[in-house]
């Protein structure tokens, strides 16, 4: 029986739509055992994604109301959202006239729950669609019985439960944190709403590139462009301009909760779903199993002769990581320079905890120092990425596999190296370019001397950024299974110190282990060079004594 | 170097990854413009051994020579002479497959555009795609072109066909026989036995860390038994008795029986006189002598030997 399902459902796949069933249940055999095995496989990364989007709602939602304590704050923090800037970043700002915690939550917040919730079904997706072809593993499943939109279909249902789970544990976080019963369904139905449109568009994307990696890029375009074309809507007015409307970010942000509270924005965004949804099935029938809409883009049939030098290579292997690092980076910054001139407006309400982050008693120039060191501390997560690469290429062979070339060790490990670290600053120099034109942007007063002090003080942190890296790479040559955590582990240490240490009863030496906080805090202090001078000693000591553990140690022992 | 001295020495090499012994005591010689044959189980150590001969990993104990230098401390220089194709051949997915032969050709700094683009067309290659959208095989392609189209004096491939089909297995024996008439000498390492049968000149046999057995085919043929069918217009007799004659029995009115290598000149005179109607002779396959390292050696032994031992009885 299933025998004679599977051969005419094999001759039925070319261009023929055959009528070669009956009754309409069974191309969809097998889903729920299918349903069952994604649900097995992948419960752990389930339950990060569901209880990390849920964590990210009830920290907004609770955080707020700890950042502005009575209405004097928030009325003064209300300028973040509705200014055009503020607006360009997270929405149309509605309700900043007359702002409230709750308004405050979906205004200027509830938009990176919603884009969190889209990225989780878009790699819930492609990981059980397109990746699963890649790997060949489609393969074996479609070869038992199992009908052919069994498991487009097996994945639609998880993914879809998965967003609802996360949606309800987002409207938990509203609610308890005491906003209105509405408002707060609003927000969760449209971070629902949200993800099953990109759901939907991620099933249809799947089924165009023949690669995992393009169909995650055609989706993640499709939500970086909703969110740009959303950009440049929101900014010129208050609400948006009919330009939000051709952004599906937009129509879940013009359901204004806890002001307007409308709900019929929502229709685009689930018919949307649908028919996407409905287009990666029909999609998926004119289609062989493993092959693609889109012919694969090719490359270049011959490489580039600088391609055959180890910088040439190590550049070529890290490159993509870097590069990602740094449009992220870039952005973020310009986003926290543009804030300048809110918080020079706010300085005066702003509640202590928050002031206590800033040193000095200029709380602009306190602001535009944190900021600085936050980002360094960023840049300084990507130059750990970059090592976690190199770490990569061993673990996986590529770095045995290269080495059977004549290229010394120290020549492999050096390019790298150098490829990590000249990375490294030269995305350094950009946040700081970044921030300072951010800050030059938007300040009425004094923006170029402001565009000097962040180039300045994100430059001044690279010996800080340096050591961290010594570290690792020191860490690289002798124990190589630690380098990767304890780099992140010292990132993370830096993050945590530079924003709350002021805020912590910790003892001393607890705050010299940050090799951020020896240099000194520009622009609201003096350039210290003391600090620049033996924290880079450090950093190229550490890279000295990795490149020698790396020259007597073996290759591709993980 | 003067290939007097052999290309590669390997003497007592022990290699432990923890509590796991993956060399033990391997001893391995491996003449000048040879094609030698590494044969043995997935985990016998073929990988390890390569590795060492690479100088990506240190034997603990042992002593080895390649090209008459040491390939931990003169890696670099020996590189310059070899190839290599990983066993499991993980290139950069974001590199074409073009980009990928000629970095390893630039690298070993011996450019050839022609032997290049030729391989390229006799494996059947896109250059163009990017190596992630390649699948297993098609990444092999790309190692043994970019180890093919160097010019070298040593190859050394890790199960270098693990993933090609036939189609392409042919091409890859062809060029190897090129390559071999130009005086390349290779390390084949394999556990696929009628790719070695076909190519190699000599075999060395691993188990467990070991060599257990090395030679040329002729020589490894030599301890172990080739099969005889024959027909005959007089009956066989007492040829069961005969010393090296194993598991003689009758067929479909032909006699089966093994015999000891050295032992078929007596075994053909002695069925000279009872008129041969037909006569085939099997030589052992690598598969036989696999089973006498690997398989239940002992097993087949006695099943090999158990019929004949009546006919011992009866003499």
């Amino acid at each position: 029986m299933s025998t004679v399902t599977r051969a005419s459902e094999h001759t039925a796949h070319g261009t023929r739509s055959a009528p070669r069933t009956r009754s309409g249940s069974r191309p969809l055999t097998g889903t729920l055992a299918l349903a069952r095995l994604i649900v097995r496989v992948d419960r752990i990364r389930a339950l990060v994604w569901v209880l990390g989007v849920g964590a990210m709602g009830f920290y907004f939602a609770h955080a707020i109301q700890i950042i502005a304590e009575d209405d004097t704050a928030l009325a003064s923090l209300a300028g973040l959202y509705a200014d055009p800037v503020g607006r360009m970043m997270v929405g149309p700002g509605f309700g900043m006239d007359d702002p409230t915690h709750e308004r405050f939550f979906a205004a200027g917040y509830a938009v990176f729950i919603y884009i969190l919730g889209a990225l989780m079904s878009i790699f819930t997706v492609v990981r059980h669609t397109r990746a699963d072809e890649q790997a060949g593993r489609a393969e074996l499943v479609r070869a038992n019985v199992v009908g052919r939109h069994a498991t487009l279909t097996a994945t639609l249902l998880v993914t879809a439960g998965l967003v609802l789970t996360a949606s309800a544990l987002v409207l938990v976080g509203a609610l308890s944190a005491g906003y209105a019963w509405e408002g707060s369904l609003l927000v969760a139905t449209t971070a629902a709403a949200v993800g099953l449109f990109f759901t939907g568009a991620t099933a249809t994307m799947a089924q165009l590139g023949e690669s995992s990696r393009s169909a995650t890029a055609l989706s993640g375009g499709l939500l970086g462009l909703a969110y740009v074309i959303r950009m440049a809507g929101d900014a010129p007015e208050v609400g948006g301009t009919a330009l939000s409307w051709a952004s599906p970010l937009g129509w879940a942000q013009q359901t204004a909760p806890y002001v307007d509270d409308l709900w019929w924005p929502l229709l685009p965004l689930a018919g949307g779903a649908a028919v996407l949804a409905g287009l990666g099935y029909w999609l998926s029938t004119r289609r062989d199993v493993g092959a693609g809409l889109l012919p694969a883009r090719l490359g270049r049939a011959e490489g580039r002769p600088s391609l055959g030098t180890p910088l040439g290579l190590a550049l070529r292997s890290l490159l993509g990581t870097l590069r990602g690092w740094a449009i992220a980076l870039v952005l973020t910054s310009l986003m926290f320079g543009s804030y300048a001139q809110t918080m020079l407006d706010s300085a005066d309400s702003l509640p202590p905890e928050l002031a206590g982050v800033f040193v000095g008693e200029d709380i602009m120039l306190g602001y535009l120092a944190y900021i600085a060191l936050f980002m360094a501390v960023f840049v300084t997560a990507a130059g750990v990425g970059s090592l976690q690469q190199v770490r990569g290429e061993e673990a996986s062979g590529r770095a045995e596999y290269g080495l059977s070339a004549p290229i010394s060790r120290t020549a492999w490990l050096g390019a790298h190296l150098t490829i990590t670290i000249a990375g490294v600053l030269l995305i350094l120099v950009a946040v700081g370019a970044a921030m300072g034109a951010g800050a030059a942007l938007s300040l009425e007063e004094d923006g170029a001397s402001r565009f000097g002090d962040l180039l300045a003080a994100g430059v001044l942190k690279a010996p800080a950024v340096l050591s961290i890296l010594g570290v690792v790479t020191a860490l690289l040559g002798w124990l190589p299974r630690l380098a990767v955590p304890v780099g992140w582990l010292l990132v993370a240490f830096s993050a945590i110190i530079g924003t709350f240490g002021s805020l912590l009863e910790l003892p001393e030496f607890v705050f010299d282990m940050d090799p951020f906080g020896h240099l000194a805090e520009y622009p609201v202090e003096a350039i210290a060079w003391e600090p620049v001078v033996w924290l880079t000693a450090i950093g190229a000591a550490g890279i000295a004594i990795g490149l020698l553990g790396w020259r007597r140690r073996e290759v591709g022992r993980i | 170097m003067t290939p007097s001295h052999p290309l590669i020495t390997a003497e007592g090499l022990v290699k432990s990854f923890g509590s796991v012994r993956a060399l033990d005591g391997l001893d391995l010689t491996i003449a000048h413009g040879e094609v030698h044959g590494f044969l043995g189980p997935n985990g016998a150590g073929k990988s390890t051994t390569i590795r060492i001969l690479l100088g990506l990993l240190r034997a603990d104990r042992g002593a080895v020579r390649m090209f008459g230098r040491d390939p931990w401390k003169d890696a670099v220089e020996l590189h310059r002479r070899l190839a290599y194709v990983p066993g499991d051949v993980e290139i950069w997915p974001h590199l074409t497959g073009g980009e990928v032969i000629d970095m390893f050709l630039r690298l070993r700094g011996s450019y050839d555009a022609r032997r290049r683009n030729a391989l390229i067309e006799r494996f059947d290659l896109d250059p163009r795609k990017k190596t992630r959208t390649y699948s297993k095989g098609n990444r092999q392609k790309v190692a043994l072109i970019a180890a093919l189209a160097a010019d070298v004096d040593l190859l050394l491939l890790d199960e270098p066909t693990a993933g090609l089909d036939p189609l392409m297995e042919a091409v890859f024996q062809e060029v190897i026989r090129e390559k071999r008439a130009d005086g390349v000498s290779v390390l084949l390492s394999s556990h696929i036995l009628s790719q070695v049968e076909a190519l190699s000149d000599r075999v060395s046999i691993i188990r467990a860390g070991r060599i257990v057995e090395s030679g040329s085919l002729t020589e490894l043929r030599h301890v172990t038994r080739t099969t005889i069918e024959v027909e005959t217009a007089h009956p066989v007799g007492d040829l069961g008795g005969m010393e090296g004659v194993h598991g003689l029995r009758t067929e479909a009115g032909r006699t089966v029986f093994d015999v000891d290598g050295d032992r078929v000149p007596q075994i053909m005179t002695a069925l000279a006189p009872r008129e041969v109607r037909s006569l085939v002779a099997h030589p052992p396959t690598l598969e036989q002598l696999l089973m006498r390292h690997y398989g239940h050696a002992a097993t087949d032994e006695a099943a090999a030997d158990a019929p004949a031992s009546p006919d011992d009885a009866k003499h």
